[in-house]
C-alpha cells in the first residue's frame, strides 16, 4: 500500500511540482491544502502519513499550522517547504513539530531524502 | 530524476499572472489605505510565492529581483520603512518589472532594463541605513568570527563533531536539527561553535558538540545523520578530555538575512477565487463546445427523422436523449463561464496610472464583478474595456480644477458595471465628467459629410455613430492615451463582431455612459428561424421581444408608410424581404416578428416563422460594408445553411 501524502502550498504551481516528485516515488496524494487552516482540518480527515507544509500561507501559515497538527498528532510527519533566506522561521518550524525541511527550488533527490529520513 | 520547467511553463504562467495581479491589487489597497496590514501581508506572501515558483524555474535573475523587493517589504512590515508615496512608487514599478519579466523568460539569464532601475528605486527609497546594510551583507571572502576563549569541548560527555555536506542548503537549521536529535539522547553540554551563531550560519559547518548521554555511539550517529546533509560524524566516547584547537566559522554574508518576519498573518485573503478548482486546458474546451454543438445540430436532425417514423417507443428515447443533450450543453457552457473579474482585475491599476498620466484624479468603482460571461467573449472584451476606460479618463473626465469650478468633487467617479439582462451581459462605463460635446461632433461630422447640413442635433444613437467612425477625432491634441479616433472605432466593431451592440448615453457636463451588451454565451444561441422567399434567417432570441400575425388591423399606414399598431405603441414595420432585398411577391398568412435593440422596437415581417431553435453560430469576417446585416451564419437541422439577422442593424436606418 502506497504511503499517504498531504500537500500545502498556496501556490498551485508549487503543489504540483512536490505533487509529481512525489508520486513519481511511489507515494499517493490524498489530499492538498490552500492555507494552514486548511491543512490542519484536512490532517484531522485523512491522517497522511506524511504533510509537506509551506511557510508562508494565508489563514494560518505554516508554523501554526504545524503546531497544531502536531497537539493534535504528536506522531505527525511533516516536512517544511521553505524558501532561501528563512532560517530562522525553519527553526521556529522545527520547533513546532515539524521533523524535516527541504528548500525550493526543489531537488528531486532532497526531497525524496528528507521523506526517507522523515519516515524511517 | 530533474524537474524539467518546460513541463511546467504553462502552469506557472497562469500561476504567476495570479501573484502579480494580487501584488497589484494589494498595492492598490495600500496606496489608498496607508496602514493596510492585510494589504501589506498578502503583497509580501505574493512576491515571496512569486520568487519561489521563478527560483523553481530556473529564473534565477527574476527570483533574486523578487527577493529583493520581499526584503523591502518585509522590512515595512516590520515597521522599519516607512510608508511614502516614493515607496509606493518604487514598489508599483517593481511589480511592473516582475510582470515585464514574465514577458521574455527564454532569456533566463535576463536581468531586465526595468528591474535594474526598479531595483535602483527600491535601494534609493529603502534609504542610507539600508544601503550600508546591503553592503554590510556584502562581505569579501570570509569573515572569521572567533569563538569563546575557553574551550567548551573540555568536561565529561561524548565529543560529537559534525561535518555537514558542501551541498548543504540552510546549515544553520540543518545543524539545529542535529543538535536536537543529540537533544534527544541527553544533554548537550556544550557546544562549538556556539548554538546562537550555528543557527545562523549559512555556509556549511563543522560544529561539535559535547553530550552527556548514555547511548551508543552507533545511535548518536544516526541521530546526527538521521539530520541530514550531514557529511561526516565521529564520535568521540574515550571520556578524556581534549583540547581541540579554537574553532573558527566562518562567516560569508550572502545577502540572505534570517527573516524574523511573523511567521502567519491572521489576515484572510479576499476570496477571489474558488477554494476548489482543477485547471483544464482551454482548448479543451473549445473542443468541448464544438461537439457539443454539433451534436445539438444533430439532434434537431433525429427529432425531425424520427417524428417523420412515428415509432413510440423511438420517440420516447428521443426525448429522453433529447432532455440529456440539453442538459449536456447547459453544463459545457456553464463550464466555460468565468467571472468577469478575471478581466476586470486589472483594471484598476490601469486606471491609477492612466489617470496620473494625465493628472487626474479619478475614483474607480467595479460593480457585478462576479457576473459570469463566456471565457472567449470575456478574453475579447477586455481591449474594447480598455479603450472606453482611457476614452473616460482623457476625454469624459475633468481636471480636478475644472471639477471645482463647475461645482463637481474633485475625484471624478468611474464605474464599471456587468449585469444580466435575460441572455445578454450589460456591461457599463459611465463617468460623471463633461460628456461628449454635440455641438462640437455635430461640426465636425458635417464637415466630414457624416451627417446631412441641415441636422439641428443629434441624439445618443446618431452621437456615437458619428464619433465610431474611423479616425473621427475632436480631440484638438492627441494624447498619449487615446484621442487618435481609433478607440471608439475598434470597440464598435469588435462588440459587433461578438454578436453584441454599443450604445451611448451622453449629458453635457454631467458625464457619458457606454454600454456593450454582448450575449451571454458566444457559440450557441436560441434563435427565431424565420423563412423569407426560399431563404431561411436565424434571429436571435435575445433580441425577439414577440410574434403575432400579419392582420390588417395591426399593421397601418402612417404618411405612405407601414406601421405596426401594438397595443398602446405604433412601431415602425420592416419587411425583411426587402432588407435582404430578395425580390418576388409577398406572400399571404404573413407574421410580424417585434424584435428590439435596448429599448427601441420595431416590426419585422418575414413569410413564415418555422420555430425556435438552438444554434450554432459561425462567425465570419465581414468587409466593412458588406454584410452589415449579418452576423454569422449557422448550420440548420437538415443541413442547409442559414444567415444570423444582426437585429441592431435593422435599427439603424430609421
Amino acid at each position: 500500500m502506497a504511503p499517504t501524502v498531504l500537500i500545502c502550498d498556496d501556490a498551485i504551481f508549487m503543489r504540483t511540482m512536490v505533487g509529481d516528485i512525489l508520486q513519481q516515488a511511489g507515494f499517493e496524494i490524498v489530499g492538498e491544502a490552500e492555507t494552514g487552516a486548511q491543512a490542519v482540518e484536512k490532517y484531522k480527515q485523512l491522517k497522511p502519513d506524511l504533510v509537506t507544509m509551506d511557510i508562508v500561507m494565508p489563514d494560518m501559515g505554516g508554523i501554526d499550522a504545524v503546531r497544531a497538527i502536531t497537539k493534535f498528532d504528536p506522531d505527525a510527519k511533516v516536512v517544511m517547504c521553505s524558501a532561501m533566506g528563512q532560517q530562522a522561521l525553519v527553526v521556529e518550524a522545527i520547533q513546532a513539530g515539524a521533523k524535516d525541511f527541504v528548500v525550493k527550488p526543489f531537488q528531486p533527490s532532497r526531497v525524496l531524502e528528507a521523506v526517507q529520513r522523515v519516515l524511517g | 530524476m530533474t524537474i524539467d520547467p518546460q513541463r511546467y511553463a504553462e502552469l506557472f504562467r497562469t500561476e504567476s499572472r495570479e501573484q502579480l495581479s494580487a501584488i497589484n491589487r494589494n498595492l492598490l489597497l495600500l496606496e489608498q489605505g496607508g496602514d493596510d496590514q492585510e494589504a501589506l501581508g498578502a503583497v509580501f506572501r505574493a512576491v515571496h510565492t512569486f520568487k519561489g515558483m521563478c527560483a523553481t524555474m530556473g529564473y534565477h535573475a527574476v527570483a533574486e529581483f523578487a527577493h529583493e523587493c520581499e526584503s523591502l517589504l518585509d522590512r515595512v512590515r516590520r515597521g522599519e520603512q516607512s510608508h511614502t508615496p516614493e515607496l509606493m512608487d518604487a514598489l508599483f514599478a517593481a511589480a511592473d518589472a516582475l510582470e515585464g519579466s514574465l514577458e521574455d523568460v527564454s532569456d533566463t539569464s535576463g536581468t531586465t532594463p526595468a528591474m535594474t532601475q526598479a531595483l535602483q528605486r527600491l535601494h534609493d527609497v529603502a534609504g542610507g541605513s539600508s544601503t550600508s546594510e546591503f553592503r554590510a551583507m556584502r562581505l569579501s571572502g570570509g569573515a572569521l568570527v572567533e569563538v569563546a576563549d575557553s574551550d567548551p569541548l573540555e568536561g565529561p560527555g561524548v565529543i560529537v563533531r559534525v561535518r555537514q555536506r558542501a551541498d548543504t542548503m540552510l546549515p544553520g537549521v540543518r545543524a539545529y536539527l542535529a543538535v536536537t536529535k543529540a537533544r534527544a539522547l541527553g544533554e548537550v553540554a556544550a557546544m562549538s561553535p556556539t548554538e546562537d551563531l550555528l543557527r545562523e550560519a549559512t555556509t556549511p559547518q563543522a560544529f561539535a558538540l559535547r553530550l552527556l548521554t548514555e547511548a551508543t555511539p552507533e545511535a548518536i550517529e544516526a541521530a546526527i545523520r538521521s539530520a541530514g546533509d550531514v557529511e561526516h560524524v565521529e564520535v568521540d566516547a574515550s571520556g578524556h578530555t581534549r583540547r581541540t584547537t579554537r574553532a573558527t566559522i566562518e562567516v560569508v554574508a550572502e545577502g540572505e538575512e534570517p527573516s524574523r518576519a511573523p511567521s502567519a498573518s491572521a489576515a484572510n485573503a479576499p476570496a477571489m477565487r474558488p477554494t476548489r478548482h482543477v485547471r483544464i486546458d482551454l482548448s479543451r474546451l473549445d473542443t468541448l463546445m464544438n461537439l457539443i454543438g454539433e451534436l445539438v445540430i444533430t439532434r434537431g436532425r433525429l427529432l425531425q427523422l424520427s417524428a417523420g417514423i412515428g415509432d413510440a417507443a423511438l420517440d420516447d428515447a428521443m426525448q429522453q436523449a433529447s432532455r440529456l443533450i440539453a442538459d449536456l450543453q447547459a453544463e459545457i457552457i456553464t463550464s466555460r463561464m468565468v467571472p468577469v473579474w478575471q478581466v476586470f482585475d486589472r483594471f484598476p491599476r490601469l486606471v491609477r496610472d492612466a489617470a496620473r498620466q494625465v493628472g487626474k484624479d479619478v475614483n474607480f468603482v467595479i460593480e457585478g464583478k462576479d457576473i459570469e460571461l463566456d471565457r472567449s467573449l470575456l478574453d475579447e472584451i477586455g481591449e474594447p474595456l480598455v479603450h472606453l476606460l482611457r476614452n473616460a479618463i482623457d476625454h469624459g473626465i475633468e481636471t480636478p480644477e475644472a471639477r471645482a469650478a463647475a461645482g463637481k468633487p474633485r475625484a471624478g467617479r468611474l464605474v464599471l458595471s456587468a449585469a444580466r439582462d435575460r441572455s445578454a451581459v450589460l456591461i457599463r462605463v459611465s463617468d460623471d465628467g463633461r460628456g461628449v460635446d454635440r455641438a462640437k461632433v455635430l461640426a465636425k461630422a458635417k464637415a466630414a459629410g457624416i451627417v446631412d447640413a441641415g441636422v439641428k442635433a443629434l441624439d445618443d444613437e446618431q452621437l456615437l455613430r458619428c464619433i465610431a467612425q474611423p479616425g473621427f477625432s475632436t480631440a484638438d491634441a492627441v494624447s498619449g492615451l487615446s484621442g487618435r479616433g481609433v478607440g471608439v472605432d475598434a470597440v464598435h466593431t469588435k462588440v459587433r463582431v461578438l454578436g453584441g451592440h454599443v450604445e451611448m448615453k451622453s449629458v453635457e457636463g454631467q458625464g457619458t455612459t457606454m454600454t456593450l451588451r454582448v450575449p451571454v454565451t458566444l457559440a450557441i444561441v436560441r434563435a427565431l428561424l424565420a423563412r423569407t422567399g426560399n431563404e431561411r434567417y436565424a434571429l436571435p432570441l435575445t433580441h425577439v421581444r414577440e410574434t403575432l400575425e400579419y392582420a390588417d388591423g395591426t399593421v397601418q399606414q402612417v404618411r405612405g408608410k407601414d406601421v405596426l399598431v401594438l397595443r398602446d405603441e405604433v412601431l415602425p414595420l420592416l419587411d425583411l424581404r426587402e432588407v435582404v432585398r430578395q425580390g418576388g411577391e409577398p406572400e399571404t398568412g404573413r407574421e410580424i416578428v417585434v424584435i428590439e435593440r435596448g429599448e427601441r422596437r420595431s416590426g419585422l415581417v418575414v413569410d413564415e416563422l418555422i420555430g425556435q431553435q438552438d444554434i450554432v453560430v459561425k462567425q465570419f469576417d465581414a468587409p466593412r460594408d458588406g454584410l452589415a446585416l449579418f452576423s454569422g451564419a449557422t448550420i440548420l437541422a437538415d443541413g442547409a445553411p442559414a444567415l444570423i439577422v444582426d437585429v441592431g442593424s435593422l435599427f439603424q436606418g430609421n
